[in-house]
C-alpha cells in the first residue's frame, strides 16, 4: 500500500561500465528491467554515435530472419514459438550468428530463385500448350466461317495451313499468337485496330481455367488470342502493341505436323519439369524447416542486441575510452538488485575489472515509478489516463479503487444488473490465464484489462441496489415492509382517537383511485426497514418525489465528503514536499470555505432527517429556503431549523468571507516576505549545495573527464537558480487563478455531483420502462398460449437488458464516474506533471515477431 | 461552383485534406537536412533518414546503396501515398488529380519517345520514367512516326488526348519536333489546368490560378533561354509559351524579341513578381541559377498554400514539396557519393 500512496523513490544512478563488459551488463540488466537510461548523447545525431556500426549489423541480421519468416510463411510452415524469451546471444556467438544466417539466406535465396525460374518456365509451357489447343479451333472456324479466306482461289483452301502459299499483292500472311490478361483486352484490341487500321483479324477465346501470373504470382482469367495480319510492317506494329500489353506471345506453328510436334515436345518437356520442380520444392522445405526451429529464437536475440546497442548508444566514454559512463534512474529500492546485476554481467564476461555503480545527487525531478499488481493496475490506468503523477505526489489511484466503484454503483444502482455484471467480471477474473482471453482484441481485450474494475462496480451496484431496494425495477420484500396498510382503517382505531386523523372506511376504499397512508396514524408506521428503501416505495405513487429528494441529498453529501477528501489529500502533499505554509495559506481556508458553505448545507440536511418527524413534518422549514436566506440576511423573520440559527449563519458566512482574502493574498505575500527577509529557507539551500560539492568530489576522482561533466551540471544548476528568479507578479496570477477556479469550483463541482442522481434516476426509469412495456404486457396475456408467448418476451427482455440496461448504461455511468473523479476530486490536489518511468525491459520488447515483421 | 464552399467541402474532401496536411508535416525540417548535411556515407543518410517520416523504406534493400536506390524507393513511396490520395478521392477532385499526372505523362511519353530515337530498349527507358505518369498504352509510343500517328494510334484514349489540337501534323519526331511537341503539350496542358482551376472557382481558384500563372511563366523564361542560339525562330517560339501566365500578352511579345540574356531580364524588370528573381540570380560563379531561383519561389508558393482551407491546391502543393523535398536527398545524396562536399548546401530549404 506504501508504494500506491506515493510513487517510489527515485536515485540518480552512473554506472561505471568497462568496455568490455558493457554488453553483458546491459544485458543483465534488460533482463531484470529496473533502471531507465538517460540519453547523454542528445545533441549527437543518430549516425554519429559509438555503436551504429552494431546496430547495423543487427539491422541486417533482422533484415535477413524477415526474409526467412516471410519465406517459411510462404511455404506454409509452422513456426514454433518458444516458452521462454533466450537471453541476448554472447558477443562471440553474434559472428557465428550472422555467418550462420548469412549463409542460410544466400542458399535459400539460390533455391528460391531456380525454383522461381523453374515455375516461369513451367508455366510459359503451359500456357504454350493451352494456346496452342484453342488456337486450333480458331483455324478452323476461321475455314468455316471467316468470309477473308474465301478471297483465296479454292485450291489453296485445302493447304490453308502452309504458310508460303498465302501470298497476296506481295505481302505475307503473319501470324502472332500468345496469352493476354483478361482486363487489357478490350484496350489491346481497340489500339490494334486503331494502330493498323482493320488490317489485321484477332480472334480470341477465353481459356477455362485460370493460370498464375509469373510477374505476380497471382491467379487470373486469361485470354487466347490469334492475330493475322499482312505485311512486314504491321506486323513490326502488332509485336510492338503485344509488348506494351505484356501478353506473353509464342511462336505460332504453320503446319499441322509442327503443332503436332511441338505439342509432343512440350509434354515431355513438361513432365521433366515437374519431375525437377518436385525435387527443388522438396529440398527447399527441408531447408526452411530446418531453418524456422531456430528462427524464433533468432529474432528475440537479435531484438535484445539491438536494444542493448541502442542503449549503449546512449553512454559517453570516458577519455581513456576503457570505460563507458551510463547514467540511469533507479528506484532506491532496487538499488542492490542493479549492484548484483552488474555484478553477475562482470562475472559472465570474465573481466578482471569489474563495473561498478555509484549515485549522484540531482535537481533534475525524477520518473514516477508505482508498481501496480494485476488488481490496482486498472485503476491505476484510469488515474494516468489524465496525467501520469509528479515525483512523489499523492497517488489518487489508491483511493480511486474504493470511490470507483462506488460511484459508479450509485449511477448503476440496481441489484439485478450488479449481479449480472458481478458475475460476468467474476468469469474473467476466474479464468484469466486462459491463452484465449490474454490474446483477445480490441473490446474483449478492454474488458479483460478492467476485470478488476468491473468485479468491484458490480459488487457494489448489488450493494447500492440493495439500498435503493432496485431489482431489474422491481423491489424485493426481504424483511417484511414497515407500513401497515390495514391500520389506516378507522375500525381498527378507538372513537376517541378519530378526531384529527383522515381515516379509511370502505366507502372511502372504493371510491377513491388514490389514496395516502399517513405515517402519524399509530400502527400505519411500525419503524424504518431495516436496509434500504422500504419495499412498499414500489407501490406508491409519489414514488419518484420521495426518491428524487433521498438522493438529490445523497449526492449532494457524497460530493461534498469526496471534494473535502480531496482537499485534505493536498495537504499530505504539502507536508510532504516541505511546505507547510501552503497548509496554512491555501488549504485551510480552503476547506473552511467548502465546510462553511456546503458543510453548513449538509450539517441542515442530515438536523432536518434527525429532529423532525411525521408529526411535526407541517412545520418543518424548506432547506433550500434556509440556504438561501444565509445570503440573503431576510428581514422578516423566519422559524428556521433552530434557535439561534442566524448568529451561527452570521459567524459562517464572516468565516468564509475572511477565508477568500487569504486564499487569494497570502501565499503571494508570504512569498514575498521571504524572499526579503531571506530567513531559513536560504539556510537550508546553502547547505544542500555543499553536499552536492562533497559528492561531487568523490565522482572527480574516477576520472577526469567526469570533473568536466561535473562542472557542466554544476553550471547548469546555477544557471537553474538564477532562472529561479522572483517573480511576485507571476506568483500572484497563479495564485489568483487558483483561488478563482476552486471558489466557483465548489459551487459548480457541487452541482456536478448531481450527475449521481440524474443517472441513477435515469436508469431506474429506464428498467421500469422495458419491464412495463415488455415483461407485464407478456405476463398479462393469461389464455394458454401466454406461455409460449413468454418465451421470446422474456428472451428480448434479455437482450435489451444486457445491451442497453447493462452496457450502454454502464458505459454512461463509467464515464461520468471517470468525469467525477477525474474533474471534481483530482483537481483539489493533483498536478500530474510526472513522466513514467520506462525501465529498459527487454519485456518490453515485442515478443510476437510474426506481426511486425511480416 | 457555388459559393461558400467551406460549408460541404468536408462532406467530399474533409478526409483527404486532413490526410495530406498530416503527410505535409511529415516534411523533412531543416534540421534534418543539417543532419543529413554531416553524412559521411550513403549508409548514414539511411540511417537519418529511419529517423524521419521515411521510417525504414530502404530495409528490404541489399548492400551497397546507390542513389538511384535511394530516389526510386523515395518516388515510390509518393508515388503509394498519391495512389490511396486518387483511389479515395470524389469529383472533381479526381479530375484534379488527373490533371496533376498529366504533366509527368508528357514527360513520360516524352522520354520515350527520344529513347525510341536513340534506339533504345523500351525497358531499359521505362525504369526512368516517373511512376506518377505511369500508362498502360505508354510502351506503345514508339509506334508512332508523326504526331498525329502518335495521337491516333497511342494517346487518343488518355487524358492526353485533348491537349493534342494545336500540335497534330505529319513531321516526323527528330529530336528538335519532340521538343517542340513537349512544349506544345504542356503549353496546352498548362493552359486547360489553369481555366479548369478558374472554373473551378472558390479557394481552389485563388490558390491554384497565381501557382499556375507563376508555372507559365516559368516555361516561358526556360524556353527563351533554351532557345538563345539554336535555330528555334523567334515566331515558332512564341507560340511555345503558355497564354495563361502573368506575362501575357505583353510580356511574352517582349520575351519572345529578346535575344540575350540581359533582354530577357528587361522584360522581367516590367513585372513586380520577376523582377527580384533576376535580381536574386548571381552572375557566372558562385552564385544562385535561374532554375534554383525559381524552384524557391515556387516552394514557397506552396508552403503557402497551406495557409488556406477548403481547397484542392494543398494537394498539388503537397506533390510539388516532396518532390522538392526528394530532389534536395538526392543532391545531397550524390554530393556524398560523388565525394563533393563544396556545393551539398546548395539544396533549396523548405521553409
Amino acid at each position: 500500500m506504501g508504494s500506491l500512496f506515493r510513487s517510489e523513490a527515485m536515485c540518480l544512478a552512473q554506472l561505471f561500465l568497462q568496455s568490455g563488459t558493457a554488453y553483458e551488463c546491459l544485458s543483465a540488466l534488460g533482463e531484470k528491467g529496473l533502471v531507465q537510461f538517460r540519453d547523454l548523447n542528445q545533441n549527437v545525431s543518430s549516425f554519429q554515435r559509438k555503436f551504429v556500426g552494431e546496430v547495423k549489423r543487427c539491422e541486417e541480421l533482422e533484415r535477413i530472419l524477415a526474409y526467412l519468416v516471410q519465406e517459411i510463411n510462404r511455404a506454409d510452415i509452422p513456426l514454433p514459438e518458444g516458452e521462454t524469451s533466450p537471453p541476448a546471444p554472447p558477443l562471440k556467438q553474434v559472428l557465428e550468428m550472422q555467418e550462420q544466417l548469412q549463409k542460410l539466406e544466400v542458399e535459400l535465396r539460390e533455391v528460391t530463385k531456380n525454383k522461381e525460374k523453374l515455375r516461369k518456365n513451367l508455366l510459359e509451357l503451359i500456357e504454350y500448350t493451352h494456346m496452342l489447343r484453342v488456337t486450333k479451333t480458331f483455324l478452323k472456324r476461321n475455314v468455316e466461317f471467316e468470309p477473308t479466306y474465301e478471297e483465296f482461289p479454292p485450291l489453296e483452301n485445302d493447304s490453308l495451313l502452309d504458310y508460303s502459299c498465302m501470298q497476296r499483292l506481295g505481302a505475307k500472311l503473319g501470324f502472332v499468337s500468345g496469352l493476354i490478361n483478361q482486363g487489357k483486352v478490350e484496350a489491346f484490341e481497340k489500339m490494334l485496330w486503331r494502330v493498323c487500321k482493320g488490317y489485321t483479324i484477332v480472334t480470341y477465346a477465353e481459356l477455362d481455367e485460370p493460370l498464375e501470373d509469373p510477374e505476380t504470382g497471382e491467379v487470373i482469367k486469361w485470354y487466347v488470342f490469334l492475330i493475322s495480319f499482312w505485311g512486314e510492317q504491321i506486323g513490326h506494329k502488332v509485336k510492338k502493341i503485344c509488348d506494351c500489353y505484356h501478353c506473353h506471345v509464342y511462336p505460332y506453328p504453320n503446319t499441322a505436323e509442327e503443332r503436332k510436334e511441338i505439342q509432343e515436345g512440350l509434354n515431355t518437356r513438361i513432365q521433366d519439369l515437374y519431375t525437377v520442380l518436385h525435387k527443388t520444392e522438396d529440398y527447399l522445405r527441408q531447408v526452411l524447416c530446418k531453418a524456422a526451429e531456430s528462427v524464433y529464437s533468432h529474432v528475440i536475440q537479435v531484438k535484445k542486441m539491438k536494444a542493448i546497442y541502442h542503449m549503449l548508444n546512449m553512454c559517453s566514454f570516458d577519455v581513456t575510452n576503457k570505460c563507458l559512463i551510463a547514467e540511469v534512474w533507479c528506484p532506491e529500492a532496487d538499488l542492490h538488485e542493479l549492484r548484483r546485476a552488474l555484478e553477475e554481467g562482470s562475472r559472465e564476461s570474465g573481466a578482471t575489472i569489474p563495473s561498478f555503480m555509484n549515485t549522484i545527487p540531482t535537481k533534475e525531478t525524477p520518473p514516477t515509478l508505482i508498481r501496480t499488481n494485476k488488481f490496482t493496475e486498472g485503476f491505476q490506468n484510469i488515474v494516468d489516463a489524465y496525467g501520469v503523477g509528479s515525483y512523489r505526489e499523492v497517488n489518487p489511484a489508491l483511493f480511486t479503487i474504493i470511490t470507483f466503484p462506488f460511484l459508479f454503483a450509485v449511477m448503476f444502482g440496481d441489484f439485478g444488473h450488479g449481479f449480472v455484471m458481478f458475475l460476468f467480471a467474476l468469469l474473467l477474473v476466474i479464468n484469466e490465464n486462459h491463452p484465449r482471453l490474454n490474446q483477445s482484441q480490441e473490446i474483449m481485450r478492454m474488458f479483460f484489462n478492467g476485470r478488476y474494475i468491473l468485479l468491484l462496480m458490480g459488487l457494489f451496484s448489488v450493494y447500492t441496489g440493495l439500498i435503493y431496494n432496485d431489482c431489474f425495477s422491481k423491489s424485493v420484500n426481504l424483511f417484511g415492509s414497515g407500513w401497515n396498510v390495514s391500520a389506516m382503517y378507522s375500525s381498527s382505531h378507538a372513537l376517541a382517537e378519530h378526531r384529527n386523523m383522515v381515516l379509511w372506511n370502505d366507502t372511502i376504499v372504493r371510491r377513491s383511485r388514490v389514496l395516502q397512508l399517513d405515517p402519524s396514524v399509530p400502527g400505519v408506521f411500525q419503524g424504518p426497514y431495516p436496509l434500504g428503501i422500504d419495499p412498499i416505495w414500489n407501490l406508491a405513487t409519489n414514488r419518484l418525489t420521495f426518491l428524487n429528494s433521498f438522493k438529490m441529498k445523497m449526492s449532494v453529501i457524497l460530493g461534498i465528503i469526496h471534494m473535502t477528501f480531496g482537499v485534505i489529500l493536498g495537504i499530505f502533499n504539502h507536508l510532504h514536499f516541505r511546505k507547510k505554509f501552503n497548509i496554512y495559506l491555501v488549504s485551510v481556508p480552503e476547506l473552511l470555505f467548502m465546510l462553511c458553505i456546503f458543510g453548513y448545507l449538509i450539517f441542515m440536511i442530515v438536523y432536518k432527517w434527525l429532529v423532525y418527524s411525521a408529526e411535526t413534518s407541517r412545520v418543518a422549514p424548506s432547506i433550500l429556503i434556509e440556504f438561501i436566506n444565509m445570503f440573503l440576511f431576510p428581514a422578516s423573520e423566519t422559524n428556521g431549523l433552530y434557535s439561534g440559527q442566524e448568529h451561527v449563519q452570521r459567524l459562517l458566512l464572516v468565516v468564509t468571507a475572511l477565508s477568500v482574502p487569504v486564499l487569494f493574498l497570502g501565499k503571494p505575500l508570504f512569498l514575498l516576505w521571504l524572499h526579503n527577509g531571506r530567513s531559513c529557507f536560504g539556510v537550508s539551500r546553502s547547505g544542500y549545495t555543499l553536499i552536492r560539492k562533497d559528492s561531487e568530489e568523490e565522482v572527480s576522482l574516477l576520472g577526469s573527464q567526469d570533473i568536466e561533466e561535473g562542472n557542466n551540471q554544476v553550471e547548469d544548476g546555477c544557471r537553474e537558480m538564477t532562472c529561479e528568479e522572483f517573480n511576485f507578479g507571476e506568483i500572484l496570477m497563479t495564485q489568483v487563478i487558483h483561488s478563482i477556479e476552486y471558489c466557483l469550483g465548489c459551487i459548480s463541482n457541487t452541482a456536478s455531483y448531481l450527475r449521481l442522481w440524474a443517472l441513477s434516476l435515469a436508469h431506474a426509469q429506464l428498467s421500469d420502462v422495458l419491464w412495463t412495456m415488455l415483461v407485464r404486457v407478456g405476463l398479462r396475456v393469461d389464455t394458454t398460449y401466454g406461455v409460449l408467448l413468454l418465451l421470446p418476451v422474456i428472451a428480448l427482455f434479455a437482450v435489451l437488458t444486457i445491451f442497453i440496461l447493462l452496457i450502454m448504461e454502464g458505459l454512461s455511468a463509467f464515464l461520468h464516474a471517470i468525469r467525477l473523479h477525474w474533474v471534481e476530486f483530482q483537481n483539489k490536489f493533483y498536478v500530474g506533471a510526472g513522466t513514467k518511468f520506462v525501465p529498459f525491459s527487454f519485456r518490453l520488447l515485442s515478443s510476437k515477431f510474426v506481426d511486425d515483421m511480416a | 461552383m457555388l459559393e461558400g464552399a467551406e460549408l460541404y467541402f468536408n462532406v467530399d474532401h474533409g478526409y483527404l485534406e486532413g490526410l495530406v496536411r498530416g503527410c505535409k508535416a511529415s516534411l523533412l525540417t531543416q534540421q534534418d537536412y543539417i543532419n543529413l548535411v554531416q553524412c559521411e556515407t550513403l549508409e548514414d543518410v539511411k540511417i537519418h533518414l529511419q529517423t524521419t517520416d521515411y521510417g525504414n523504406f530502404l530495409a528490404n534493400q541489399t548492400n551497397p546503396l546507390t542513389v538511384s536506390k535511394i530516389d526510386t524507393e523515395m518516388r515510390k513511396k509518393l508515388c503509394r501515398e498519391f495512389e490511396y490520395f486518387r483511389n479515395h478521392s470524389l469529383e472533381p477532385l479526381s479530375t484534379f488529380f488527373t490533371y496533376m499526372t498529366c504533366s509527368y505523362m508528357i514527360d513520360n511519353v516524352i522520354l520515350l519517345m527520344n529513347g525510341a530515337l536513340q534506339k533504345k530498349s523500351v525497358k531499359e527507358i521505362l525504369v526512368k520514367c516517373h511512376p506518377l505518369g505511369r500508362f498502360t498504352e505508354m510502351e506503345a509510343v514508339n509506334i508512332a512516326e508523326t504526331p498525329s500517328d502518335l495521337f491516333n494510334a497511342v494517346l487518343v484514349e488518355t487524358p492526353l488526348a485533348p491537349f493534342f489540337q494545336d500540335c497534330m501534323s505529319e513531321n516526323t519526331l527528330d529530336e528538335l519536333n519532340i521538343e517542340l511537341l513537349r512544349n506544345k503539350l504542356y503549353k496546352s496542358y498548362l493552359e486547360a489546368f489553369y481555366k479548369f482551376c478558374k472554373n473551378h472557382g472558390d479557394v481552389t481558384a485563388e490558390i491554384m490560378c497565381p501557382i499556375l500563372e507563376f508555372e507559365a511563366d516559368r516555361r516561358a523564361f526556360i524556353i527563351t533561354l533554351n532557345s538563345f542560339g539554336t535555330e528555334l525562330s523567334k515566331d515558332d517560339r512564341e507560340t511555345l509559351y503558355p497564354t495563361c501566365g502573368k506575362l501575357y500578352p505583353e510580356g511574352l511579345r517582349l520575351l519572345a524579341q529578346a535575344e540575350d540574356f540581359d533582354q530577357m531580364r528587361r522584360v522581367a524588370d516590367h513585372y513586380g513578381v520577376y523582377k527580384p528573381l533576376f535580381e536574386a540570380v548571381g552572375d557566372g560563379n558562385g552564385g544562385k541559377t535561374l532554375e534554383d531561383v525559381f524552384y524557391e519561389r515556387e516552394v514557397q508558393m506552396n508552403v503557402l498554400a497551406f495557409n488556406r482551407q477548403f481547397h484542392y491546391g494543398v494537394f498539388y502543393a503537397y506533390t510539388k514539396l516532396k518532390e522538392q523535398e526528394m530532389r534536395n536527398i538526392v543532391w545531397i545524396a550524390e554530393c556524398i557519393s560523388q565525394r563533393h562536399r563544396t556545393k551539398i548546401n546548395s539544396y533549396i530549404p523548405i521553409l
